[in-house]
């Protein structure tokens, strides 16, 4: 029997079966894990923060991916940049990973000094013709979206961003998240493979057995439900499900809010996004415990709380945008069984902690949720790396997103000739 | 931007990197002084050449600094170069004896011909390159004529033609550096004036100029043209800040104006050298200011510095570790917190206004205005 470790990329993610999980191999290996961060990470848009992580001129926030690593900077005209953090003299990095602000962007190893448009401004000992001109920053694609800023390391960035700009720049206006600012960020290490952190997220078949704090506004239904053998409560329930979205989305749109899905998930995009403006269940207000805001400072200049959940999907990320708050969350790769999950917590800039708002009651909802999340990566991480791991059905009820994430994962491999 | 014509070599950086050796700032290297000339009653020029024989390749108007061991302690110096990078082989500093300087009293006092000392290579961004302009005006005064003089030569030895008016501002006569060179060189260069401006007559029985200081009043009536100059200036402080000021107020276009500043005791030429002060500098010309306090909250160092010393020079010269770079308020690598005091702060991007606002300053740029507490 040929040892099917040696087995390229390629014929493992088509040798899965389709409406199957993905074989075990796909999740383990150091070789496919390198090809995914370069075709997935710097090869497509990914979204790496927020604009809130460089709210004032001089601000830097530092990004590592894999051996790749961007400054993400605000300059003096208030433009967001990014540019490679590795310095045009000797290749030192600029920066660590993690926040600062500065004048300038200064080498810590011959003090090469650059400005916040990526500018050589000074060098000492390079001679009176050495041309600083050619010297500048190695710019990073980056686009600011409402107040998300996603980055491509690409040299010729995927156009289709486009359609995600315009669908998502519409919805977020009027939250006003570039102005918005951080309450909290919280970052979490999980035990398994990117993928299974993307499938995981992409179906909530597993929600009602894992999270309880989550489903006291999430709508599981949102994402498919199997009618067959539901209980008459469960019925009922389903009922009312379809009354109050009918009944919620004829409201906001009468009121010019946008709610429509907008899926780009296919295998012919490279830009994988969708957005809805969800229903939430109870008060409907907020992604919290009690389904009530959480920041008394609404994010936009609102008459009401109850606007539901704008969310947006991307290959490596997620987030939820209500009146009051919203959630941020992306995923960065860490090797093939870890993976780090950034989640930041965005409320108006002039909420107060402890007067509009309290962080634990601001975060509790996603702290647990991606807590109990992190449990269900590792379980299966371990599960899928097991010699007795058979890839499984999906439902076609509540899995349809994981059977679309795959199909669209082989498409950009294909796409860059894995 | 003035006509090019035949001044272009001056100001063009290919021209002197074409002369002797490179000889980066941060090397040492042995010098070996081969004439001693005095130059006026306080003032010797001291010629050396490198001990390995190889000409020096600088620009005119750097200096080179000095490294000496003098009663156990090391001192480090800077001296603007005096002569040409055109005669390469040999090269000359011309230094004044500073009553208490430790260097420039060794200097007077012990470098005779066959003396060797250490030394770093030629640094320093007062030069004319980059900076091409065929209506020139110097105005030096004191020791700060020297880096002047090296450009003045140098243009002579390139047989540039030149429309240059030397305003020299000196306290007698008989402490005019390069007297009888300068009255010479004018002698046989059409397009050279030189005017000397004497506060005193000193010994001298009489002088064909009025007494006095720089003024505008001296300036209107000597060099009429003198807003249609480039003007080079390098001397004292006070000397420059009253030079700059009454060139602002008469309209002179500030990016026309190029200056040299050297802190009190570091000899022209050198800003921010890494030492302690060789005492006053031009006692005839140095603003009657005394100074302030400094204090090192860490270190619990304590020491006076003048209010035209950069705290950076002064840390140093504290014996104070550290870190810089660009010693122009643009990288940042000097940026230390002001505990107390106020100083004044002219950064050039450097530095955050909400990093100031902290408490932060870049200290290569910071003079105080009160007695400080830093940091450190």
């Amino acid at each position: 029997m040929p040892a099917i470790s040696s087995d390229k990329h390629s014929l493992l993610i088509r040798s899965r079966q389709p409406w199957h999980s993905m074989p075990g191999e796909l999740f383990g290996r150091q070789d496919v894990f390198d090809t995914d961060v370069d075709v997935f990470f710097y090869r497509h848009w990914i979204l790496v923060g927020v604009s809130a992580d460089v709210p004032e001129p001089g601000d830097v926030s530092t990004i590592d991916i894999g051996k790749a690593s961007i400054l993400i900077v605000r300059d003096d005209d208030e433009q967001i940049r990014a540019f490679r953090n590795t310095c045009r003299h000797r290749g030192a990095r600029l920066k660590e990973p993690g926040k600062s602000t500065v004048g300038m962007l200064v080498c810590p190893y011959h003090q090469w000094t650059y400005d916040l448009g990526g500018a050589l401004r000074h060098t000492t000992h390079m001679g009176k013709d050495f041309d600083a001109g050619c010297r500048a920053l190695r710019p990073v694609h980056l686009k600011e979206v409402g107040g998300l800023v996603f980055v491509c390391l690409a040299d010729e960035a995927p156009a289709d961003v486009a359609l995600l700009e315009q669908t998502m720049a519409a919805r977020l206006a009027p939250y006003g998240l570039a102005r918005a600012k951080i309450a909290h960020e919280a970052e979490i290490i999980e035990n398994g493979n990117w993928k299974l952190v993307m499938e995981n997220n992409r179906e909530c078949y597993h929600c009602a057995g894992t999270h309880p704090e989550l489903t006291t506004s999430f709508l599981a239904e949102d994402f498919g439900f199997c009618p067959d053998g539901l209980s008459e409560e469960a019925q009922q329930s389903v009922q009312a499900y379809h009354a109050k979205v009918a009944a919620s989305v004829a409201d906001w749109e009468s009121q010019g809010l946008i709610c429509a899905p907008v899926e780009a998930l296919g295998p012919d995009v490279a830009t994988l996004f969708r957005t809805q403006r969800l229903v939430m269940a109870g008060h409907g207000e907020s992604q919290t415990m009690d389904t009530k805001v959480a920041s008394q400072k609404p994010l936009g200049d609102f008459p009401r709380r109850d606007l539901g959940d704008t969310h947006l999907w991307t290959h490596s990320s997620w987030s939820h945008v209500m009146s009051d708050h919203a959630v941020v969350s992306y995923l960065i790769p860490l090797g093939p069984d870890r993976t780090l999950v950034r989640t930041k917590w965005l409320v108006h800039a002039e909420a107060v902690e402890g007067v509009d708002y309290q962080v634990d009651q601001l975060t509790s909802v996603w702290k647990a949720t991606n807590a109990q999340d992190a449990s269900l990566v590792a379980i299966s991480q371990q599960g899928t790396q097991d010699p007795g791991y058979v890839p499984g059905p999906l439902s076609r009820y509540t899995e349809t997103y994981i059977e679309g994430f795959a199909k669209w994962y082989e498409a950009r491999l294909a796409a860059h000739g894995v | 931007m003035e006509p090019l014509a035949d001044t272009g070599r001056l100001a063009q950086a290919a021209t002197w990197e074409q002369l002797g050796v490179d000889w980066p700032a941060g090397q040492e290297q042995t010098l070996v002084c081969c004439r001693v000339v005095a130059e006026t009653h306080d003032v010797r020029s001291f010629h050396f050449r490198r001990e390995d024989g190889a000409p020096l390749r600088f620009e005119p108007g750097q200096y080179i600094t000095l490294a000496l061991e003098i009663a156990g302690q090391r001192l480090a110096r800077c001296y603007t170069v005096s002569s040409p990078p055109t005669r390469p082989f040999t090269f000359s500093i011309t230094v004044k004896r500073v009553p208490g300087g430790p260097v420039s009293n060794w200097l007077h006092d012990h470098l005779q011909p066959g003396g060797r000392l250490q030394a770093t290579g030629p640094a320093g961004s007062f030069t004319p390159t980059a900076h091409p302009a065929h209506k020139l005006l110097y105005l030096s005064a004191g020791s700060g004529i020297t880096p002047l003089m090296s450009m003045l030569r140098a243009s002579l030895d390139l047989g540039e033609s030149m429309d240059l008016v030397f305003v020299h501002s000196a306290r007698t006569p008989a402490d005019i550096v390069f007297r009888e060179e300068l009255a010479a060189l004018a002698r046989l260069s059409e397009g050279l004036r030189v005017i000397a401006v004497c506060e005193a007559l000193g010994d001298e029985r009489s002088w064909p100029a009025p007494l006095g200081r720089l003024s505008l009043a001296l300036l209107r009536q000597q060099v009429p043209d003198f807003l249609e100059r480039a003007v080079f200036a390098c001397g004292p402080e006070g000397y420059m800040r009253a030079a700059q000021a009454l060139l602002a107020e008469a309209g002179h276009a500030p990016e026309r104006y190029h200056q040299e500043s050297f802190n009190i005791g570091t000899g022209p030429g050198g800003p921010d050298a890494p030492d302690a002060p060789d005492a006053p500098a031009e006692p005839a010309s140095q603003p009657a200011g005394t100074g302030f306090t400094v204090r090192l909250a860490k270190s619990q160092k304590s020491f006076t510095v003048a209010p035209t010393q950069s705290l950076l020079a002064a840390v140093r010269q504290s014996g104070t570790a550290i870190a810089s770079s660009c010693q122009q308020g643009v990288c940042g690598s000097c940026k230390t917190m002001l505990l107390d005091g106020a100083v004044r702060m002219a950064h050039q991007g450097g530095i955050r206004q909400r990093e100031i606002d902290k408490g932060w300053r870049l200290l290569c740029c910071s003079y105080p205005q009160t007695d400080v507490v830093l940091d450190l």
